[in-house]
């Protein structure tokens, strides 16, 4: 077997470069009532992607802001018919609820075409396979499930999505492929219930005992099984994906990613929010330095797939109902 | 000439080449490779930043090119013009400029197209959610803050009945009834509710032996409801919270926050200078003395003065009490009752 080379990716945005971009970008769409943060959308996705290196190229974003806008106008015009059809009459609002859930799995697929179909590296794009019908399974019928059983059956869809989504992704000809179990999602998924419980029994000898001090540990536990799920999930999600006969990796550490959150969130609301930028930088520099390739031989061996189009509309109106459930 | 990367659009493999203008031609030249395409036909990204610029090439490869300094002239050299936007994108001054502009933005949207967007929508708020609104406010007051009235019923009966013979100006919109309550920890006051009713504490009506005082009161305070200045106040404030909440994470916390807003609500000056308008329209309708207010506003200032130096006496002062003053009394009687 040949040995695999560690590709690592690296970051180079930095603070107050992104700041300078972030900021007149942001004051043009206040200005222009929204309207222009479909340009500031591409603009930071462009800035984002191309200070993302692997082996010595960067990636790419191609999405049209117009396409976006439009995306952006249908989402709008579907919120606004909920909302209103819901104060005028609750059985019509049920009714565009259950339209809204019945074309959303449409909507992820276009979505996930659209994203995956503007992005490039080294001139090749990537693209999604993925049909409408499995999409149905995925996004709509275990998600019901998942509800029906109390939320059991939680880390499994979460397992079928993420398989889905990996193994109908290509870059280039080439697919992904994602070799996760649901036992794997289940694993991690229990350690964080057994913390949760480890609360629950911090809680009860704390009562028991009258030591409101030990109630302090409770907030601490919390934070940490926020962080371990934020981290070990897409440790796994990542390590278990491979493209062709290269596999990528990702080791990050919930110490640290949450010693970043924390103090991004501090710098947040210490500034009102002019810190953003600095945060997201920050924050994608740690977690890229944790990912890379283990590339078989040479990584420059792809043949680029076929070109096609779509349009935005599915990604903006799974992003404004906040159902983009991707990492 | 320039550095770059090409890479063709078929394979991933990256080809170190040079590119150079020869007059409207951009010319690339690699170990194996030659190639020449006129300059209009080439698509070059704008400038983000210290990324790799990206050079797009006709036969669907493209460039990636690191050395900005060197694009930069051979683009000159082509004639390429930046848009307007790459200049402010990467300059400090304009960061900071429209940091600033960012700030006063908010800053004007606070001060003018708040209270103008509350005004539009308490106006379009319908009458019965109106009376929901009062009747569960009145109810949280009444666990929290509010006791029973200890007023003979007699007397409350006289209150109503005077009020009652209070003709309202014609443009009024709502019924309105007293609710008498006792508050000791408040003070002298009264609160108008959404919906009309108001709330007169004992403490304000043992304050004075003239019950038009009383009716004066009872009209500033219809002011405030027929000008919708608590649900004002409180569409404000709820706007700016869900604002906060939305930009810290947190809905359900602001809901709590209502009905104290509804007590806690401090009119602006404008909103009183309204109510005192109101009232004295409404005296002057009824062939009562406008002075009637400013008698009872000083009354009720030198009530809630003495409060604050005994609570001072108590904690030994503090800067609650300076802000808590109203200097504006003098101001108002003088514009009610000049002759005063």
């Amino acid at each position: 077997m040949q040995t695999q080379q560690e590709h690592a990716f690296e970051f180079t945005g930095k603070g107050w470069e992104y700041f300078r971009i972030w900021i007149v970008n942001l004051l043009l769409s206040i200005l222009t009532l929204g309207i222009y943060s479909a340009w500031a959308k591409v603009r930071r996705l462009q800035y984002f992607y191309r200070n993302t290196q692997l082996a010595g190229a960067s990636f790419e974003y191609h999405g049209t802001p117009i396409a976006i806008l439009k995306g952006r106008l249908i989402a709008f015009a579907l919120l606004a018919a909920y909302t209103v059809a819901g104060q005028m009459n609750p059985l019509l609002g049920i009714l565009i609820f259950v339209l809204l859930a019945a074309v959303m799995p449409w909507l992820i697929v276009r979505s996930l075409r659209f994203k995956l179909f503007n992005s490039s590296y080294r001139g090749l794009r990537f693209g999604f396979a993925g049909s409408d019908g499995a999409a149905y399974a995925v996004f709509l019928l275990f998600p019901i499930l998942t509800v029906l059983t109390l939320y059991l059956l939680a880390p499994f869809t979460h397992y079928k999505i993420k398989q889905y989504q990996h193994n109908n992704s290509r870059f280039g000809d080439t697919f992904f492929r994602f070799d996760a179990t649901a036992g794997n999602f289940y694993g991690i998924y229990l350690k964080a219930f057994g913390l949760l419980l480890l609360a629950g029994v911090f809680f009860g000898i704390s009562a028991a005992l009258h030591m409101p001090i030990l109630m302090v540990i409770l907030p601490l536990i919390y934070l940490y099984i926020v962080g371990f799920l934020a981290v070990r999930l897409p440790n796994l999600i990542w390590s278990k994906t491979g493209l062709g006969e290269h596999d990528l990796y990702c080791r990050m550490e919930v110490g640290k990613y949450l010693m970043i959150a924390l103090t991004n969130l501090l710098g947040i609301v210490f500034t009102l929010g002019l810190y953003i930028p600095f945060a997201q930088i920050r924050m994608a520099q740690y977690k890229f330095s944790c990912m890379g390739v283990l590339a078989q031989g040479d990584l420059a061996e792809f043949v680029a797939g076929q070109v096609q189009s779509d349009s935005a509309t599915g990604e903006e109106t799974a992003e404004m109902f906040d159902l983009d459930i991707s990492l | 000439m320039v550095a770059a990367q090409y890479f063709d659009g078929r394979t991933t493999a990256a080809h170190a080449v040079t590119l150079t203008l020869d007059g409207e031609w951009l010319q690339m030249r690699g170990d194996v490779l030659a190639h020449e395409w006129p300059l209009r036909d080439v698509k070059v990204s704008e400038r983000l930043g210290d990324t790799p610029r990206r050079i797009t090439l006709p036969d669907g490869g493209h460039c990636e090119v690191t050395d900005h300094a060197a694009l930069e002239v051979l683009l000159k050299q082509g004639g390429y013009r930046s848009g307007w936007l790459d200049g402010m994108q990467h300059s400090m001054r304009w960061a900071l400029l429209s940091a600033l502009l960012i700030v006063l933005l908010f800053a004007a949207a606070y001060r003018y197209l708040l209270p103008w967007g509350a005004e539009v929508v308490a106006r379009s708020i319908p009458a019965n959610m109106l009376q929901k609104m009062g009747a569960s406010s009145l109810q949280t007051l009444d666990k929290l803050m509010l006791e029973p009235s200890k007023l003979a019923p007699e007397r409350q009966q006289a209150l109503r009945d005077a009020y009652a013979r209070l003709s309202p100006l014609p443009d009024a919109q709502l019924a309105y009834r007293i609710e008498f309550r006792s508050a000791p920890q408040i003070g002298p006051n009264a609160f108008a509710l959404p919906d009309g009713n108001i709330v007169m504490l004992d403490e304000l009506v043992a304050l004075t032996q003239d019950d038009d005082e009383i009716i004066a009161v009872l009209a500033h305070e219809r002011g405030h409801v027929e000008q919708r200045h608590a649900l004002r106040m409180v569409l404000q404030s709820s706007a700016v919270g869900l604002a906060m909440t939305w930009y810290m994470g947190d809905v359900s916390s602001l809901l709590a926050t209502v009905p104290a807003m509804l007590v806690q609500a401090s009119y602006s000056r404008d909103m009183e200078r309204e109510a005192d308008e109101y009232a004295a329209r409404t005296l002057q309708l009824n062939a009562k003395s406008p002075c009637l207010l400013p008698d009872i506003l000083h009354k009720l200032e030198a009530a809630h003065a003495k409060r604050q130096a005994e609570a001072r006496k108590d904690s030994g002062g503090s800067v609650m009490d300076y802000l808590a003053s109203h200097p504006a009394t003098q101001e108002r009687s003088a514009l009610l009752c000049p002759a005063h």
